[in-house]
Parts: structure tokens; sequence; C-alpha cells
């Protein structure tokens, strides 16, 4: 297939190497034979988001953030339209707040998401920081990330990590943590989330397939260093949740 | 009263302490439970002089530290590092007579970015010098513009701020401060029209987020920004790198001043004018100050020789999540011109907590490792198969890459094969795992 991303503000909208969540879904893709192209966007550019396979938009400062918001809300429509017709999505960190109503900045000002979903998010002056080791509804295996944010957010009624067994949620601790529903993943925890966890990034290859008709191979290639980081890093935050019980 | 057995409590805390090996925030933390107020009770010198940024602090307020003394000021600092209110206050105590009197010219402290606020609660410094303000330790910093919030309420009015021109983050500092002098470099050998590093965090204004120009680049965002929209731009500076050349390992100062570089990298030539600058407003004149900086060798210097079999070796100690330590080190690697291994070990995220977050390894630009000279890299540690991922997306010939999570046995192999030279790239909380196994040797 030809498959296209559409990388939202690369330079702006980019911490805790969030970059490796495009380049690492890129060469999966590629390794099964597709031809990928990476069309970026930045702010007050175009877009062409009708028949992009996979929309993505890294974590920013919370200025970067109202920077991107500022620019990305034109795009609301054309987005939420993306996203009934299975378009795949990854937002990650600050990012995912703009699919909300609102977010609330730590001077209680109030800026308008594009509300593809319901949540909104309160920025306060603390940070939230630390390992987190959950589940989701996607796989049986444990998600695993580090989340480093100053946000609360509220009315997230399909989290993509529906528990903790450690680790800081969406607003609670151990509770919930991010955005999924039907192509769309939204994440606080930080960074190459999908290099982190690769049974997370099958399931948005498998997304980008699904939008196509298509369903990925039986047997895929393996990628060993991948899979034994995440096996690693899954049973050092294992060994930690369960001591800290 | 209180004041007066604060005093005491320190000096004995601190004395026991010396006896026993133990840190220098303890006896600070008990002064200040005693006396919460006391460095406000207490007559300071009258200069204060406080360094802060993202990286370059020890260097820069070591090598003020030798100025000051040649210049004949007697300088009380907090030399083991430990740089919150606690180990502030032990510094200070330690060198106060029992009435509250200290006695220096200069109290010269190393501050933490994200503490200082809390530091400088009680006293101000006179001087307040800011090397930079970037990516570092993410994991507990959260990111350099959240950094910058909580340092600039320790900004008091009456400080005369020394900030670096070329940084367009900490630069903003100026904005509502009256008092400021700048540092920063002109256009030279080492300037580049391109940027480097890995993520851009320059591309757009600090101040209103628009696109920022560059006339050059001397690392990361750090160079001649300028912001078409709203005007913040590299100011005019007051004490300036006006010519540089790593080759020769030379630089001029405010065209006049030549030093030799014992250490020949551009972040070190930063560290040189932010110290020159802070000196020259201490009144010193720029001939003493070269005096000292001339062949200057950091005795905090993250650099250690071994051998290893028949290899000579090179410890390059970055602190891991500081992507620009790294940067340096690489580079260092890169521009050494001789067949090499490099081993890179991480093992432990960090020396203070337990975390798994590898994101950092994202914002290391690993691909300056790819040049001839570099035969053979050695990913070594828990976090191998992460740094084995991050490394294939570098352009290395996988060739030249071996995984070998297990210390021990990668430098076993090592010490059995070869002669070339070997550069190990690693943080503190990783260094001791190889220097426990190899032949230290003197710089
Ligand atoms: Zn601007």
């Amino acid at each position: 297939m030809d498959i296209r991303f559409v990388h939202f503000y690369p330079d702006l909208m980019n911490l805790y190497g969030s970059w490796g969540n495009v380049a690492l879904l890129r060469r999966h893709l590629e390794d099964l034979g597709n031809t990928v192209t990476v069309d970026t966007v930045i702010p007050s550019g175009e877009a062409a988001l009708t028949d992009a396979d996979f929309i993505f938009m890294g974590a920013g400062t919370e200025r970067s953030q109202k920077a991107a918001l500022q620019d990305f809300y034109r795009f609301g429509d054309t987005v939420k339209a993306a996203a009934t017709e299975g378009t795949a999505m990854l937002l990650c960190g600050t990012a995912m707040e703009l699919l909300g109503r609102t977010v609330t900045d730590d001077d209680g000002k109030v800026f308008d998401g594009i509300a593809l979903a319901d949540f909104t998010t309160v920025q306060g002056k603390h940070r939230i920081v630390g390992d987190v080791y959950g589940q989701t509804d996607l796989y049986p295996s444990a998600v695993v990330g580090f989340m480093n944010k100053c946000s609360l957010i509220s009315g997230v009624e399909t989290p993509l990590l529906t528990s903790l067994s450690m680790g800081f949620g969406n607003e609670d601790k151990l509770g919930p943590e991010g955005f999924h529903q039907g192509s769309v993943f939204a994440s606080q925890l930080t960074g190459p989330i999908l290099v982190k966890n690769p049974l997370l990034l099958r399931a948005v290859m498998e997304a980008i397939y699904h939008r196509r008709g298509q369903s990925l191979p039986e047997t895929l290639p393996s990628y060993p260093f991948e899979e034994q980081g995440y096996e690693i890093t899954a049973e050092q935050l294992k060994l930690r949740s369960e001591a800290s019980k | 009263m209180r004041k007066f057995l604060a005093i005491l409590v320190c000096k004995l805390g601190r004395a026991v302490g010396r006896l026993v090996g133990k840190g220098s925030s303890m006896p600070g933390q008990a002064a200040l439970k005693i006396c919460p107020d006391i460095l406000r009770q207490v007559q300071l010198p009258p200069h204060i002089i406080a360094v802060t940024g993202s990286n370059g602090k020890t260097s820069t307020v070591e090598m003020i530290a030798a100025i000051l003394r040649k210049a004949g000021k007697s300088v009380v600092y907090n030399e083991e590092g430990s740089n919150q209110i606690e180990g502030v206050t032990t510094a200070v105590l330690t060198h106060c007579t029992l009435g509250g009197k200290m006695s220096a010219d200069v109290l010269l402290i190393e501050s933490d970015e994200r503490y200082a606020a809390h530091s400088f609660r009680y006293f101000h410094p006179t001087e307040f010098v800011v090397t930079n303000l970037y990516r570092d330790q993410m994991t507990r910093n959260g990111h350099p513009e959240w950094v910058y919030d909580a340092l600039y309420p320790a900004m008091h009015p009456d400080t005369t701020l020394i900030l670096n021109a070329d940084d367009p983050l900490s630069s903003c500092f100026a904005l509502k401060h009256e008092n400021v002098k700048w540092f920063g470099m002109d256009a030279c050998a080492l300037s580049s029209k391109e940027p480097s590093g890995i993520y851009r965090d320059g591309a757009y204004c600090p101040v209103c987020k628009s696109p920022m120009v560059y006339d050059y680049y001397h690392y990361n965002q750090i160079g001649a920004y300028r912001c078409p929209y709203c005007g913040h731009k590299k100011p005019k500076t007051d004490y300036t790198v006006t010519a540089a050349d790593l080759d020769s390992g030379t630089l001029t100062i405010d065209g006049s001043l030549t030093i030799q570089l014992a250490f020949r990298s551009i972040y070190n030539v930063y560290n040189i004018v932010a110290a020159y600058a802070a000196c020259r407003e201490c009144g010193v004149d720029a001939e003493t100050i070269g005096s000292v900086i001339n062949n200057y060798i950091l005795k905090n210097g993250r650099m250690v020789r071994f051998k290893l079999g028949a290899h000579h070796g090179t410890l390059l100690t970055s602190k891991h999540e500081n992507s620009v330590a790294y940067d340096t080190n690489l580079r260092y690697i890169r521009a050494s011109n001789t067949p090499c291994s490099v081993v890179v070990i991480v093992d432990a995220v960090s020396r203070k907590y337990f975390t798994s977050e590898t994101s950092w390894l994202w914002d290391i630009d690993f691909g300056l490792l790819d040049c001839e000279h570099v035969n053979r890299i050695l990913l070594c540690g828990r976090y191998a198969n992460d740094l084995a991922v991050r490394f294939s997306f570098t352009g290395l010939s996988p060739e030249k890459l071996e995984v070998h999570p297990d210390i021990p046995e990668s430098c076993g192999d090592l010490e059995a094969n070869g002669a070339e030279d070997v550069f190990v790239v690693t943080c503190f909380s990783d260094r001791d795992k190889l220097l426990s196994l190899v032949e230290k040797e003197a710089v």
C-alpha cells in the first residue's frame, strides 16, 4: 500500500522524543512492503487530512501546546470527520488535551479544544511525574510508560489504559489513562510510547490496515531488541508495582 | 539565641560530618529546623554570586572561585555540589562567626534551577549567572519552560543578571529586569548556518511562539536568533568571545584577551566567558582572569583516562537524561579522528531514584558516531536493547553495533581483543561499573 502520515508540528510539539513514534511506525509498515510518506504540518501551513492514513502530534510544553491549539483548531471538523471514517491517529502528551472540549491553563484561562471527545483538561502548578504500569482492553499484556504532566483530565469515558497498577492516570492515582475510541489513540505517557509498547504499535498498525479494508499479515517480522526492551521494562515495573502494594 | 544555636549546631554537624565522611546538606538542614530564616539573620559578604543553568554550572562556579581567589578575594562556595537551600546554609554557617558574621569577600553559590527561588527567599544574590536553559533531566524538571517559570521568582529586582545572550530562552529573564549584563559569542569559525541536534527547541520564539530566524548557530538552540514577529533577539553583548578556534584550542575575549583551552569544546568556551563576565562584574581585571583561565584544567573534569588490556581508554561522563551533555561527548569522539571503539552504557537511568524512563535516548544525536574512525560500538547495560532500537535510527551500519547487556562481559571482550582507543560514554550512576573493571591513568 501507499501509506501517508500527517505529522502535525514536528518542531513545536516534540518533547520527550515523540518523533520516535513516527519513525518506528514508518519502519514497521515499510518492512511489510508498504511505501510510507510523511507530510509535516507547520502552524498556518496547509494540511491534507482527507485520505491520510495516520495523523500524529507529539507532546509540547504548555505554551507550545497553546500555539499548536490556536492553529489546530481550524482542522477540528476535518479531524473529527477523519476519526469517523476510521483514520488512525495518535496524540501524545499535551497534544491529547487538544481533542477535548476545553483546556484551562494554570491562570484559569480557558481555551476551546476541537471537541472530538467530551473530556476537559485543567492545568496546574505542580508536575505529576513517575513510572506507569497499566492494563488496556486492546491486549492482555501490560502497558509501560512514564508520566510527566501538570494537568488533570476529566470526563474520559473510553480510556486507553483501563486501570493502572502503578502511576498516575487522567485524573487520579491508579486511575484510567489516555483516550481510545475506534482508530483514535491518545495518551499522556511521555515520549516514544509505541517504541516502548510493541503491542500498542501493532494496534495502531491494525487500525491503519483496517481503514484500507485489509488485515495485518498473520505473521509479522520479529524485532528482538524492541521486544526484549519491552520485556525488561515491564518486568522491572511489575516488580516495583508489586513491591509498592 | 536561636541564631547562635543554629550556627553552632551547623558548625558541629559539619565537623562531625567531615570526620565520618558525610555529605554537606545535613548540618544546614538541622540549622534550618532550629531557625528557618537563619539566612536572613546572618551578615553576608558584599558579593553573593549565584550560578544556575542546565549545563556548565559546576565548571563555571569552579572557574569563578579560582579567578576570585587569584585576585586576592576570600571565597566561600558550596563546593560539594549540594546546591539546594540546605547545602547553601551549611556553606554559609560554617564560615560564620558565632555572632553571625560571614568572614569572606564573596559567597559563591551553585544553585539548582528548580530550588533557586526557595534558596533565595531570605537573601538574594548581587550577581546571578544563568549559563543556559535547555532539556535536562526531564523526569524531574518537566521541560525547559517549566524550569524557566520555577527560576523566575528567584530573580530579585536588585540583582544584576548575567545572562547568555545566545540562548533564546534564558535571555527572556531580561524582559522584566533592569540590571542585565550579557555574555555571548560572535560569529566565528565555530558558527554554522544549520542547526545541530535531534530536536529544534530554537525553531519557535519562547515569547510569542512564532518561527524564529537564526543568523548562525553554535550548538542546539544557542546562536544568533531573532523573532521577526515580536522582536525577541540576541542582544548586544557586554562580554564577548570574539574569536574561537577549536583546532588550535584558542579563544579571544573582547578582541584582546587570548586564552588557550585545556578542553577544546564549545561548551567550555561558553562556561569560560560566563565566568569571565561574573568576575569582571566583581571588579577583577581581564589579565588576572586570563592568567587563571589559560589552560585551566577543571578539577571536576568529567574525563577519566584508563587502560584496559592493550587499549587506552577515555571515560566521558554525562548526566543521563541530558541530551546536550551527551552530544558534547559524542562530538568530542567524532572530533578525535583516530580509529576507536565506543562503549555506551545505560544500566541505571538515575542514581537517585529508580525509573525505566528512556525517552531521553531519543533526544541524543547518536548519529554523531556515524563516522569512519568509529569502528565498533558496544551497547551495554540493562537498557542495551533500548539503545539498540535507538541506534537503529542513526544511519550507522549494523555491522558496527554490538549489543552486550552485561558490562563485565563486554569489558572482558574488549580487554582480550585489539588495541584501538576506547571511548566510554555513560553517566555518574553507571561510571563505577566501568571504573571497577579498568586500570585508571592520570589525565
Ligand atoms: Zn517572538
